[in-house]
């Protein structure tokens, strides 16, 4: 039908989200994986997590700390903020921009407190020293005694349980910010919380398996890699990919070939970006490091950083193409649009870079403060006297 | 020791100063369920109480002349290579076999809106009359409306960097004049009125003429009413295939979407 038709002139009306908006939702993501694994130990006792536990923890917090930075960035008027806050809450049920103001205050501020839990004998340790920073962290709880230690170790896994619901809701609210946008064929699916939850997974074991041999190597007393750990890392990933790919094949498969008018428009989006989507996206970023999960392979560090490298990029590729593919399927004027960031300014390429450079150097600030080290070496020193 | 005093005393009067103008900030912009205007029961918020305004758009009196299309934009002031309201000009078929379509289009006024509810500050919401606005002052420039209305009828305008789109005119319509495009209509399609008014043009117009809303199936139950819409025009919304519009024409395809950014960017 489409050949009887000519347009002559209309107006091409320009979308809202750019480049921030995929780079929010991939570190929101992260964070949620990163805090999920921590708790592998904290909460559910699986001893072998336990010597990465403290380290996913402090990741999960300074990914969370830096995300919202992009979402300020996106406003056009940053400065009201505060309207925010005050205003507009009678569409709490229906706008799940509004939820995330208090999942994105409460979580921070939740693993904090059991960050600080988890290390506070160290800190302890640390201002018998004279370490002001480490007297400040202990909250004035000077007592090592056994008790005192068991308390924090109850109060690590209180938090930590009321953490893993708080941490799939901060990264399924921007799920739901997509899925409830019925207007446009890509983001309209009750799945798409789940979908992105599936991929955080995979992003953040994927940022883990990059970041904690690196901290092990270079800056840990220890200074060699755990190899087994990135093994597990590598299986974990493994398992993950294969429930981010049934999420997807779930999604695509019913909006494909069960949906409604619009499936049409999603099946020419698909076939325009054929070769970036199956290609990179899935082959690439996922099938790959999935069998090099799942097979010997997954015992050379070199090929699992790899894999992990893959991933980390190919969910960030997912959520751009999720987030702005969306944007340019037609829904009024006929004809994808094209979205090319801008370099510089509001919402561009190098604002994007300069979230990286926030959280680069608030990793390398909560390295500095927290022991990570030191809590890290007693959990490999207590995995050893246990053999 | 005096030293170290005077410095306490300086502390402490900064602190209960900010504390102070804090509080009164915070009394100024009170907490609140909807926004400030609303609260505030101003008229220009509430709208008319008892009406309900619709738009009927009778396409075959359209003759394409934008006549609407630039008084909009003189009226609301609309920046540049923006448009409240434009009216879509295509050719269906091949000669022998060819007529011009119109479709005129514009924010439909939904009475199940879904920009509305996605709003996380409050600033944009339906009149008691029917009419959507959009505040101003208090919208913090998200977009989340801007991606949930299914008919992109709303844009961030470039001047006051706040979503923007049509309001019906309110401010002409609370003054007891018609929305300018209506006014200004060379053929007479844009008929505009209360509906709970029973001799209004638009009532009678719509017992008497069979209409049809713009995408009906997303639910969203449209108050712009059109006569005589081809389905192979509103087909236009969906088809993939790129044709050619004003701006694409003169920018460039690749450049369409980013210059608008820019041009935002630069503004401010
Ligand atoms: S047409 Fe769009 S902007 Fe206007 S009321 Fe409906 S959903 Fe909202
Ligand atoms: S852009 Fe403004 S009006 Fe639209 S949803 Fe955001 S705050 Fe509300």
């Amino acid at each position: 039908m489409d050949s009887v038709n000519t347009i002559i002139s209309t107006i091409t009306i320009a979308k809202p989200w750019g480049i921030d908006i995929p780079n929010y939702f991939w570190f929101t993501g992260s964070s949620a994986a990163a805090f999920i694994i921590s708790s592998f130990a904290h909460v559910f006792g699986w001893e072998k997590y336990k010597p990465i536990a403290g380290v996913s923890l402090l990741m999960a917090f300074v990914l969370l700390v830096a995300a919202p930075l992009n979402l300020i960035d996106d406003l056009r008027q940053p400065g009201r903020v505060l309207n925010f806050f005050m205003y507009g809450w009678e569409n709490f049920p229906t706008s799940p921009m509004k939820w995330g103001v208090l999942l994105l205050m409460a979580y921070p501020i939740l693993i904090f407190f059991e960050a600080q839990a988890l290390y506070r004998p160290y800190f302890v340790k640390q201002a018998k020293k004279g370490g002001l920073l480490s007297k400040l962290f202990t909250f004035g709880n000077m007592d090592v005694s056994k008790e005192a230690l068991e308390k924090d170790h109850k109060k690590g896994y209180i938090l930590g349980a009321i953490g893993i619901p708080l941490a799939l809701a901060v990264h399924g609210y921007t799920g739901y910010i997509m899925g409830a946008v019925h207007a446009n064929v890509m983001y309209h699916t009750p799945l798409m919380p789940i979908i992105f939850l599936a991929s955080a997974m995979v992003s953040g074991t994927g940022l883990l398996i990059i970041l904690i041999p690196l901290f092990q190597r270079f800056l840990s007393s220890r200074k060699k890699v755990d190899r087994d750990m990135v093994a597990t890392l590598a299986r974990l990933l493994s398992w993950f990919i294969v429930s981010d790919l049934v999420m997807r094949f779930l999604w695509l498969t019913f909006s494909l070939t069960f949906g409604n008018g619009e499936k049409y428009a999603l099946y020419s989006y698909f076939t325009l970006h054929f070769a970036d989507t199956f290609w990179i996206d899935y082959v690439l970023c996922l099938f790959i490091p999935l069998v090099i999960g799942f097979t010997k392979l997954r015992n050379i560090p070199v090929v699992v950083y790899f894999g992990g490298i893959v991933t980390a990029v190919g969910v960030w590729i997912f959520r751009w193409n999720t987030v702005i593919g969306g944007e340019t399927i037609p829904r009024t004027t006929p004809g994808y649009l094209n979205y090319t960031p801008p370099a510089f300014g509001q919402d561009s390429i190098v604002s994007v870079l300069s979230n990286w450079g926030i959280l680069f150097a608030l990793v390398c600030a909560v390295l500095l403060i927290f022991p990570w080290d030191e809590e890290m070496e007693d959990c490999y020193e207590g995995v050893e006297n246990a053999k | 020791m005096e030293e170290k005093n005077s410095r306490r005393d300086f502390l402490k009067k900064g602190l209960s100063t900010t504390a102070f103008a804090m509080l009164a900030t915070s009394q100024a912009n009170a907490f609140s369920m909807k926004n400030p205007g609303r609260d505030a029961k101003n008229p220009k918020y509430i709208g008319q109480v008892g009406k309900h305004f619709v738009m009927v758009l009778d396409l075959r009196k359209c003759i394409g002349c934008q006549a609407c299309t630039s008084v909009c934009k003189v009226e609301n002031e609309v920046p540049d290579d923006q448009f409240r309201t434009f009216v879509t000009e295509t050719e269906i078929g091949e000669f022998p076999d060819v007529r011009k379509a119109f479709l005129p289009q514009l924010c439909n006024h939904c009475e199940n809106p879904a920009c509305v509810p996605v709003c996380p500050t409050g600033a944009t919401f339906k009149r008691e009359d029917g009419i959507v606005v959009v505040d101003n002052t208090v919208c913090w420039g998200c977009g989340y409306c801007i991606n949930a209305c299914p008919y992109d009828k709303r844009y961030f305008n470039k001047r006051t960097k706040t979503a923007d789109k049509c309001n019906f005119c309110a401010q002409r319509v609370d003054k007891g004049l018609l929305p300018g495009c209506v006014e200004t209509c060379i053929g007479g399609a844009r008929v505009f009125g209360d509906i709970n008014d029973k001799n209004s043009d638009v009532y009678k117009l719509l017992s008497n003429f069979s209409t049809t809303v713009l995408k009906e199936a997303e639910g969203t139950k449209p108050q712009v009413f059109y006569i005589n819409l081809d389905s192979k025009v509103e087909e236009l919304f969906s088809t993939t295939q790129s044709l050619d519009d004003i701006v694409k024409a003169e920018e460039g395809f690749q450049r369409e979407w980013m210059k608008t950014r820019e041009e935002a960017q630069s503004n401010g």
